[in-house]
This record gives C-alpha cells, sequence and structure tokens, in this order.
C-alpha cells in the first residue's frame, strides 16, 4: 500500500474486501513475498496482443504455417514459444471477404491470455457479452467494424476447453512489407474479431 | 511460462488497448486468484473459473472485478482452514 498524502481516501467497500481477502491468502502462505506485483507487471507488459500479432503475420507469410495454424492452433503457438495457461486448446478462425469471424465469452471472460494479454474491459462487460451473440452485425457496426450486408458472420463462443483466435485478412498494399512490419499491423481488436485491418 | 522478448517490443501490447486495471485493488485481487489458483489447486484454474461463472450470472450487471472478488471470496471459502505446513 502506498501513502497517498496526509489524508488517504477511506478504502471502498470492495477494496476492503481485497485487503481482508490479501490479508488472510498471505497469512496462509499462499501468497509468495512479490507474487502480485510480478504476475500483474507480465501480464501488463510481457504477454499482450504482441504474441497474436506475431503469430498472424507469421501466418501471413508462410503459407506452411498458416496451414499448421488452422489445423492445430495450439501447437502451431507454441512453435513460436507462446502458450500456457489459458491457452492450452487454440483454435484460430479465419477471416475471408465472406466470413467475418468475433470471439466472445458469454458465461464469464474465457480469452486466450497467451497470445492476447488481458482481456479488455469492453469484452468482459454483459453488453458486449449478451449482443455479440444476438446482434452481431449491428454490435460490430457500433464498435467502428462495420461489414458488408452478404459477409457472413461466425461468432464463436469460447469455453475453459477452446480458446479462439481470428486470424485477420492481410491488408492490400503490404506485399513489400517484412514480418516484423507486418505484425506491427494487427491489432488486438482485429484478432478479437471486433476490427479489420 | 517463458515468453521471447525484444526490448523495441514493449511498447507494443498496450499500444490497442485501454488499460486492464482501473485502479489498485482491481490488480491485486487479478494476482490473488492467480497466487490461489498457482499454490493452493497446482495451477487449475477450473475450481475459480466455476465460481466466477456463478458470481457474474448472480448479478450480471456487476462490475467484472468486482464479481471476480465475490469468486475469490467463494473459492476461499473451500479451501482448508489450515494448510499443510
Amino acid at each position: 500500500m502506498s501513502e497517498k498524502g496526509h489524508h488517504p481516501a477511506p478504502l471502498s467497500p470492495v477494496e476492503q474486501r481485497v485487503a481482508a481477502l490479501e490479508a488472510l491468502l498471505t497469512e496462509r502462505g499462499l501468497v509468495p513475498e512479490g507474487f502480485i506485483e510480478e504476475i500483474t507487471r507480465r501480464y501488463e507488459s510481457e504477454i499482450g496482443p504482441l504474441n497474436g500479432a506475431k503469430v498472424v503475420a507469421r501466418a501471413w507469410v508462410d503459407p506452411g504455417y498458416k496451414e499448421r495454424l488452422l489445423a492445430d492452433g495450439t501447437a502451431a503457438i507454441a512453435e513460436l514459444g507462446f502458450g500456457g495457461p489459458e491457452g492450452e486448446h487454440m483454435v484460430v478462425v479465419e477471416n475471408t471477404p465472406a466470413v467475418h469471424n468475433v470471439i466472445v465469452c458469454t458465461l464469464c471472460s474465457c480469452y486466450p491470455w497467451p497470445v492476447l494479454g488481458l482481456p479488455p474491459s469492453w469484452y468482459k462487460d454483459p453488453p458486449y457479452r449478451a449482443r455479440m451473440v444476438r446482434e452481431p452485425r449491428a454490435l460490430l457496426a457500433e464498435m467502428g467494424c462495420p461489414l458488408p450486408g452478404d459477409a457472413e458472420i461466425r461468432v464463436w463462443d469460447s469455453s475453459a476447453e477452446i480458446r479462439y483466435l481470428v486470424l485477420p485478412q492481410r491488408p492490400p498494399g503490404t506485399e513489400e512489407m517484412t514480418e516484423a512490419e507486418l505484425a506491427g499491423l494487427v491489432t488486438r481488436d482485429s484478432m478479437i474479431g471486433v476490427a479489420r485491418l | 511460462m517463458t515468453v521471447p522478448l525484444s526490448l523495441s517490443d514493449l511498447d507494443l501490447p498496450r499500444r490497442n488497448g485501454e488499460l486492464a486495471f482501473d485502479a489498485p485493488w482491481q490488480s491485486t485481487v487479478f494476482g490473488l486468484a492467480a497466487a490461489v489458483v498457482d499454490n493452493a489447486f497446482g495451477g487449475d484454474r477450473e475450481p475459480f473459473r466455476q465460481q466466477l461463472i456463478k458470481a457474474i450470472a448472480a448479478e450480471p450487471a456487476r462490475p467484472y472485478w468486482e464479481s471476480w472478488t465475490a469468486a475469490l471470496e467463494a473459492v476461499v471459502e473451500t479451501l482448508p482452514e489450515r494448510p499443510a505446513p
């Protein structure tokens, strides 16, 4: 806990509950010194959408890799060194001119953490979880991703068993770009499927 | 897990994402849940996930990290009183 001047704000009810949990779990020896700082730092700065972007860029430049990625996402992602908790059973779904894929978790917040990092706040919110299933086209348009009327939208509901990652379409005019440059184009939202590149 | 990194990449994860945590207590409860999964359940996330599903279903409009807190409280209830030494 850091000092916040002479008059620190009183803890809110939820802050009190978290402080009580922290005290209890620390007393039971379940929270090693520095654990929280370390895991938070890793998820915020090391593990993030960049990993997914590298996967996508490799698939764009290497047809053999793309084939393996679509056949067995977990194994192909592990080829690049990514994996671990919340990424054991990855399925990669490919966007085409005719098909647009988008991922959601209707029950909680299942998310492919090793390739996308921490989920954005809207991904966890009830309106996204409910509306992406009920009216994906309208919600995608509201989120700045309008789709042509004849494009098929496939909504993939993530679960404990399967985590999905969208393989966006490679933007036109990028034929001369290197794999690293291509990775820089790939956004988190495009790999969730709420944006097109 | 080991993740290969190069320094020039470090700014990228945030480029198109808002911060995942809006307040320190949210990152604390995130880390506490990770600690419980790792150190009380041997890395098995399913008990926590089931409680998170229940917590969200019980109050769908509740802010996410508050549901996360409720789920962690419920998981902690199931832990043995005294840990093995």
